[in-house]
């Protein structure tokens, strides 16, 4: 029987690429997923990463490239030889066999004694708090039981990496928030690098130590989920994650460390500059946070005031511990602030009224990229 | 999940429920004529009033040669049957498991394989005896009779299949493969199980589709005729209820084989639901 490889369970991707047909899923990728960390791939569905979770757990093999886990080069070995273990989106629990087999299966192959993979698997078992549904079938479980099993399944492999394609996707609401706490406290107990495939946003921000955020088969930003929010390296990143405001327009002044930034519609807006000044004409995209606009009634933003937008109200949502006000402001995508729901509710607004937006120069952060009018919207691309 | 409830019944539903219940009539009254009648008194004859009950006609079945090799001919069917039974799941498995992948020349083998439903029987038995006259093979039952009555199971055998199949997903093989077993040992331990009711579907129709054939039987058996053909001989010059009786002891075992294929895959269905 092949060994169980141990140690570090960092995983590097050296420029990999994975083609089907005549279409690539996954374009020439470098990525680093440091030993212990817990990872989320996050994007819409077709940007390519459930084929490179897959291609580290070894159910796909790349087109070229290199993936390592560890000191190993992992391309062409099996599952169990990588060390790395999957749960599958709908658990793919066996349906004829009860919850102990289930979990004593990846033993049974190995010609383990029956009473010695029974005491094991129920030992795994009793970790997931399931031992009282050992004899069950996997039919007879909610989906949250299910998710256990199968995730019990998965650990007594003993795995260095275990691969999450979507686990919380067939969940409610309720026992999805409930099955994140779990996952998350389990990746700190074991200590084990978890990699988790998600196209919902806020899963990936609350459970990931690294974010990976892809579009199209290449990864536009990978950083810590705080990096990834508050400071998006590209217009679609900022987009895709939400909470951000994308505006553009071309830099007419550097002087005084002081990036001066006109839209063509007639804003100007400033931005403390970090780095080498862009020369002008040179086209800049920024953002705002949402929760970061101040609003007040009537069209007062005078001519050539920095970080100001007249706007009209077209909508407003109320959200619980805010309100959230979407405006008009004449450029090709709506604008949205977040207003504390006791600032809002001390003046409410309507639809149709006429507001200014306005902003502090510390709360604007550059993106590498300028907006080059790709689709304003991640999930109305084409879902391939 | 319930239908919406509309208050009253339509008249609609008393009108289908009559025309249903003269359906299942014309279905099943025949057959049930025949049962009765089969157990007619010694003086009966072909048709109603019963004059008494007996055995009598059953006993004339297996007892005397007059009847026709009632024996014989069952000792033929059943085996004849029962190697159907068998090729055809492991031919229409293994077909089946082929076909989930894409290979050079798939489409022409599936309708190929499929065209068969439709040539005539008769034609086919007919094709079948020259082709084996042509080749210098005399036409057994085991052998002619074998092929053409495959000629007929195999097609329904994979078209089950491919609905089987068509609901395994992959991620219980890709599972496996994550857990450290090998081919054959997913084979074995997660796809067999899990498509094993499908099996036992595809082996009944296997079973019952070769022991009724009569056309496909007709000049591919031989000298030897299977049951069907020895019925239809009998109907010819026997002219007493031992005719039903036969009629009725064919009809049990094929109920037989049914209620045991349909028994066990609710008993395997019944324990992966139940077993707790």
């Amino acid at each position: 029987m092949d060994g169980q490889p141990s140690g570090s369970g960092e995983i590097r991707l050296v420029d990999v690429t994975k083609t089907f047909g005549d279409m690539d899923a996954v374009k020439s990728i470098d990525l680093v997923i440091p030993h212990g960390s817990y990872c989320c791939l996050v994007g819409p569905s077709g940007c390519g990463k459930t084929t490179i979770l897959r291609m580290i757990a070894g159910h796909e093999t790349p087109t070229s490239g290199e993936i390592h886990i560890g000191e190993q080069m992992v391309v062409g070995l099996k599952p169990v030889q990588r060390g790395t273990a999957m749960m599958f989106q709908s658990y793919a629990l066996f349906p004829h066999l009860s919850v102990l087999d289930n979990v004593a299966f990846y033993l049974k192959m190995r010609d383990v004694a029956k009473d010695e993979r029974r005491r094991r698997a129920r030992e795994m078992l009793e970790r997931v708090q399931l031992d009282h549904l050992a004899l069950r079938m996997p039919a007879m479980l909610s989906g949250g039981q299910q998710q256990r099993v199968a995730l019990a399944r998965a650990l007594i492999t003993n795995p260095r990496v275990l691969l999450l394609d979507e686990p919380l996707s067939a969940l409610d609401e309720f026992l999805r928030l409930r099955m994140r706490g779990e996952l998350k406290s389990l990746q700190a107990e074991l200590g084990i690098t978890f990699v988790h495939v998600t196209h919902t946003q806020p899963e990936a921000i609350a459970l990931a130590d690294m974010v990976v955020v892809m579009d199209h088969g290449r990864i536009d930003q990978a950083d810590t989920a705080r990096h990834i929010f508050s400071r998006p390296a590209t217009p679609y990143v900022a987009r895709f994650m939400g909470g951000q405001n994308v505006l553009s327009g071309t830099v007419t002044d550097t002087s005084g460390g002081v990036l001066v930034i006109t839209d063509a519609s007639g804003p100007t807006y400033a931005a403390s500059a970090s780095g080498p000044m862009p020369g002008a004409g040179t086209a800049m995209s920024f953002v705002v946070r949402r929760d970061r606009i101040a609003l007040t009634k009537g069209a007062t933003a005078a001519p050539g005031e920095r970080n100001a937008v007249n706007g009209r109200v077209i909508a407003t949502e109320y959200q619980g511990t805010y309100v959230k006000v979407t405006l008009d402001v004449a450029s090709r995508e709506a604008f949205v602030a977040n207003i504390a729901d006791d600032i809002y509710f001390a003046e409410p607004l309507k639809v149709g009224d006429e507001v200014t937006a306005r902003w502090a120069t510390a709360d604007v952060h550059i993106l590498e990229r300028a907006d080059t009018g790709a689709a304003i919207d991640p999930y109305a691309e084409d879902a391939a | 999940m319930s239908l919406p409830s509309q208050g009253r019944r339509p008249w609609t539903f008393y009108v289908l429920s009559v025309m249903f219940t003269l359906f299942v009539l014309f279905l099943y009254g025949p057959m049930f004529i025949m049962f009765i009648l089969s157990f007619q008194g010694p003086t009966g004859g072909l048709v109603f009033p019963m004059r008494g009950f007996s055995l009598t006609w059953f006993d004339a079945l297996f007892g005397q040669a007059r009847t026709g090799d009632v024996g014989g001919a069952f000792s033929r069917s059943l085996p004849l049957a029962l190697m159907v039974m068998v090729l055809t799941v492991l031919i229409s498995v293994t077909a089946g498991f082929a076909f989930r992948r894409r290979f050079v020349g798939s489409g022409f083998l599936f309708y190929t394989a499929v065209a068969s439903l439709i040539v005539p029987g008769l034609v086919l038995s007919i094709g079948i005896l020259v082709t084996a006259r042509f080749l210098g093979i005399p036409a057994r039952w085991w052998f002619t009779g074998l092929g053409a009555h495959l000629s007929w199971t195999l097609p329904f055998g994979l078209l089950i299949m491919f609905a089987i199949l068509g609901r395994l997903s992959p991620s219980y093989e890709e599972a496996a493969y994550d857990m450290g077993a090998t081919r054959w040992q997913t084979v074995r331990h997660v796809v067999i199980p899990i498509v094993f009711p499908g099996m036992i579907a595809v082996a009944l129709f296997g079973f019952t589709l070769s022991y009724d054939e009569f056309p496909r039987s007709w000049l591919t058996v031989g000298s030897l005729n299977t049951l069907p053909i020895e019925i239809w001989t009998m109907t010819t010059n026997v002219t007493s209820p031992a005719l039903y009786a036969l009629g009725t002891v064919t009809s049990a075992i094929s109920f037989v084989a049914i209620g045991l294929a349909i028994g066990s895959i609710a008993y395997i269905q019944h324990r992966r639901s139940k077993r707790t």
